[in-house]
């Protein structure tokens, strides 16, 4: 025990005076409040410019309703939207459009609407733009489009104005989440989706930084020959140990930095990033579970990166046998859209059930949703279970990995080191 | 007292027989001579020794217990893979090395001190191991190897790479630890190294067990007495004498070779008798010699 003891000091010693993890632990926090204040930077930037709507309205039925929802200012007083009627009648429309879209390539404008003569029947409008994916413009002009023609159509048959505007009152849907504790919070996709992505980027960051950190830090003792000497004192097994939970404390040292850096970020940095609060707003559970689940995954990678460092001699030979750990990595971040979309789903609980998943997909699901206590039982379990077989395997294969310089073992040559007595 | 028993053990990888059924035992105050050429099965021996590798077969005890990882503090090894951490600190390598081998911080430390002292290199403990120089490098190493005062220590090749000066204080150093009662086995394939600081000797070639024993044994048992006399005389007598194998006389010199077994001492008590001795000079063969006969001079040694 002493002797892992030692190896971990000297492991934690010379990587917490390293330079990478000094930088690594400054330049996280930056990325978090880029990540948080570019939203907001975002949204202001929203208000910036009035839009030139130009209107070739064939029925003069729509535009003056239209002008009239469409009346929103900027924050600046300015009106967002300036929308001009221009004259046609259906023997210059065809150069007045023409002359318009010009006026489009050029800039000039920002889009052009026209509403044909025969609108009410067919309820179809053309839009014309340089960008016609502005989502936010598309929505509005075609829900104020539409509700100007549904009060048309109902005018039409005789009913009620009064009645008309109750019947056409536009819906305001607010989204708000109710957790297990029966707290309520205003949250919607993005800030689910947020907020869970960055929590598991952290997550897959920092276990392959680690994973991969161990690895070539084997693969550094291997080349530089002190294997043997540290063999001298201690057995296989206590150098793997030191490396792996030195390594792995100081990750939790790196997170702790970032964590006071975090608390004070949300208790002092609220007046110049209002989004901020809005983001990371977690319970203490969610911080808990979250170390649990680095830890538990640490180690599932860790083992496994010690294990390719073992049968490696060079940084190239090992990043290429990483590869495969990198996928069981990538796999859960790739699906973390689809889990977000459906956190309860059959295939959400399966993959947050497997050991090589579960670390980032249950976290995000325990993030999203309130699971069933036993199925996080069920992975923090399955977890352990494989991190024991993982480093019963590992061990037997590291010892003599740790020995063997040369060429790069094949399959059947690891599976007949394990048997080694 | 013999502290460590080495019994029969055996070690394949795969088809190659790196060690076969090899058996020797080291006693206090000697300094062993481990010999043989690359590839005999030196390294995978003492690896087995330090439990690093585990036999196949046989038994290998330490102080009388069967060797286990709680042993490695009594033994202190410097494995022919030189390796340190370059971006250590010289004083701070040593105290790990140390504390690795059971010692606390504080007498780790203040050992490393002294021993920094003994080898001139005090004024570089704070520096980073990777400023220093090869030669440097590896005395650092040697210290780190006898930081904990092992009973045992195990080098392999140690000489390979220091100048002649600094083969001169590790020589030294070795003499040392031997007046001081701890065994040493001395693992190369340098015969002539061995030759002048070996009690015992244990050669091996293709891991099989060539020879062993106390050196001047082996040299009387396998050498090839043999003098250069010159003399004044009847030469007559010489033939007479027991114990010659073979004897060439010019007259007032005579090349003599001895008889196995014969030692030079009771051989010249017979002579001073005979004829006046004006000079004479003995030739031992060298282990080298006796290795090639041995091993039938199928081997690489430099």
């Amino acid at each position: 025990m002493n002797k892992i003891l030692t190896l971990i000091k000297r492991e934690y010693k010379e990587s917490v005076y390293k330079k990478s993890f000094i930088i690594m632990t400054i330049l996280m926090p930056l990325l978090m409040i880029g990540l948080s204040v570019v939203p907001a930077l975002l949204m202001e930037l929203k208000t910036e410019k009035t839009v030139k709507l130009h209107v070739i309205d064939q029925s003069g039925l729509i535009f003056k309703d239209l002008e009239k929802s469409l009346s929103d200012t900027l924050g600046n007083g300015q009106k967002r939207y300036r929308l001009t009627l221009i004259p046609s009648n259906p023997q210059n429309e065809n150069t007045i459009s023409s002359e318009e879209k010009r006026m489009i390539q050029k800039d000039k404008i920002g889009a052009l609407i026209i509403i044909p003569a025969a609108v009410i029947d067919s309820g179809s409008v053309r839009f014309f733009s340089r960008n016609v994916a502005n989502l936010d413009l598309n929505r509005r002009l075609r829900s104020a489009i539409g509700r100007i023609l549904s009060r048309q159509r109902a005018e039409k048959l005789g009913l009620d104005p009064q009645l008309i505007t109750r019947v056409t009152q536009p819906v305001k849907l607010k989204t708000i989440k109710i957790s297990k504790s029966g707290k309520e919070s205003e949250r919607g996709f993005i800030e689910e989706y947020f907020g869970t992505f960055v929590f598991v980027l952290i997550l897959y960051m920092t276990l392959i930084l680690y994973g991969t950190s161990i690895m070539r830090s084997i693969v550094q003792e291997k080349s530089s020959r002190i294997i043997e000497a540290l063999l001298s004192g201690a057995n296989p097994f206590q150098l793997m140990a030191g490396k792996v939970i030195g390594q792995g404390a100081v990750g939790l040292t790196q997170y702790l930095l970032w964590a006071i850096f975090g608390i004070a970020l949300v208790l002092y940095g609220g007046n110049f990033m209002p989004v901020s609060s809005k983001f990371f707003n977690f319970t203490p559970q969610i911080f808990i579970y979250f170390i649990v689940f680095y830890i538990l995954g640490y180690f599932v990678f860790s083992v496994l990166y010690a294990a390719i460092g073992a049968l490696s001699n060079t940084d190239q030979e090992a990043q290429q046998l990483s590869f495969p750990v990198v996928f069981l990595l990538i796999i859960p971040l790739m699906l973390i859209g689809f889990i977000v979309k459906n956190p309860d789903s059959g295939l959400a609980v399966i993959l947050s059930l497997i050991p090589f998943f579960s670390p980032i997909i249950m976290f995000a699901r325990i993030n999203l949703t309130s699971p069933p206590f036993f199925e996080i039982f069920t992975a923090i379990a399955l977890l352990v279970l494989t991190i024991f077989l993982l480093i019963w395997i590992v061990a037997k294969i590291y010892r003599v990995g740790i020995l063997m310089y040369g060429k790069r073992p094949s399959l059947p040559e690891i599976i007949r080191w394990m048997r080694y007595k | 007292m013999a502290i460590l028993e080495v019994e029969k053990i055996s070690k394949s990888f795969g088809a190659l027989k790196a060690v076969n059924e090899v058996s020797f035992s080291v006693e206090q105050g000697h300094i062993y001579g481990l010999l043989g050429p690359n590839g005999a099965g030196k390294t995978t021996a003492i690896r087995m020794i330090m439990n690093i590798l585990i036999p196949d077969a046989g038994r290998i005890a330490l102080f009388g217990q069967n060797m286990n990882d709680r042993l490695k503090n009594k033994i202190g090894y410097l494995p022919e893979e030189r390796g340190v951490y370059p971006k250590m600190k010289v004083l701070d390598l040593l105290v790990f090395m140390g504390e690795l081998h059971g010692l606390s911080a504080k007498s780790a430390a203040e050992e490393a001190g002294v021993w920094l002292e003994r080898f001139e290199l005090s004024s570089r403990a704070e520096n980073k191991v990777e400023e220093l120089s090869k030669g440097n490098q590896q005395k650092l190493q040697f210290i780190s190897t006898i930081i904990h005062n092992p009973e045992l220590i195990i080098l392999d090749e140690p000489f390979s790479g220091l100048d002649p000066v600094n083969v001169n204080v590790l020589r030294e150093i070795m003499l040392n630890i031997k007046e001081q009662g701890k065994a040493i086995i001395f693992s190369t394939h340098v015969m002539e190294a061995a030759e002048k600081l070996c009690d015992e000797i244990l050669m091996i070639n293709n891991g099989l067990k060539v020879l062993d024993g106390p050196l001047t044994d082996i040299q009387n048992r396998h050498g090839k007495n043999s003098f250069h006399l010159e003399y004044r005389g009847n030469g007559e007598a010489l033939k007479q004498l027991s114990g010659v194998r073979r004897l060439n006389d010019f007259g007032n010199y005579a090349e003599i070779q001895l008889q196995d077994g014969v030692s030079a001492n009771a051989f010249l008590k017979q002579i001073v008798d005979q004829v006046e001795i004006i000079g004479l000079q003995t030739r031992k063969s060298s282990l080298n010699e006796i290795f090639i006969e041995l091993a039938g001079g199928g081997n690489d040694h430099e």
